[in-house]
């Protein structure tokens, strides 16, 4: 199954933010930044740029898209 | 890495808890159904609930829901809608089946709770299909 591969941990961890704080500033449970982070689980568009907007990166900095990957 | 329980998940399990210690012995004790049970059983799930799910609002400060929480909610549902389809099915099988070959020997006066019971019994199947599907969503995380 495709899957979508982030950088969301090392970016994050490059700005000392912490899961709960990135969780607030774009708006889910701490527990879907988990799940985003362990590609089990692909947010929607809006809350990617979210992501990269926070984190101040692009969106393919911060996103990619594996066509033979597997969760 | 630790991932604590977020809002939902800890209604969800509040909710199969009431679920299963309401209908379990509803179904699985009682011999004698009623329409007083029935409604006794409405009464207390609705009653259990309420106190259960104010207890986590008071308890769980972050009470964010998101997108993630609405997907999950969706494919408990669909769960839930396949569960009670094919209950329905299997059921008006086995009415006609029953009623065609001869074997069906329901008193007149008991037919109106034995259809309000086996329906009930399939309504309440599928809630608990739809929570528990819910819940095992959250732990694979979609």
């Amino acid at each position: 199954m495709p899957v979508i591969r982030n950088q969301i941990r090392e970016l994050r961890a490059m700005r000392e933010m912490t899961q709960q704080e990135l969780a607030d500033r774009i708006g889910v449970t701490r527990q879907t930044v988990i799940a985003i982070e362990q590609d089990k689980y692909s947010p929607s568009l809006e809350t990617a740029f979210k992501v990269a907007l926070v984190l101040g990166v692009s969106l393919e900095q911060c996103f990619q898209y594996d066509p033979h990957g597997k969760r | 890495m630790a991932t604590s329980l977020s809002y939902r998940e800890k209604s969800l399990y509040a909710s199969l808890a009431a679920e299963l210690l309401v209908y379990g012995p509803y179904f699985f004790l009682h011999q004698q159904n009623s329409v007083n049970k029935v409604a006794g059983m409405i009464v207390a799930i609705i009653a259990l609930q309420a106190v259960l799910q104010l207890i986590i609002a008071i308890i769980t400060r972050n009470r964010v829901t998101d997108e993630r929480d609405h997907l999950i909610e969706l494919r408990g549902y669909r769960a839930g809608y396949l569960t009670i389809a094919t209950l329905m099915v299997v059921g008006l099988g086995m009415l006609w089946f029953h009623a065609t070959f001869g074997q069906l020997h329901l008193d007149s006066r008991m037919v109106g709770l034995h259809f309000l019971s086996v329906f009930f019994g399939m309504l309440v199947v599928a809630d608990i299909v739809k929570t528990a599907a819910q819940i095992i969503a959250y732990r694979r995380t979609l």
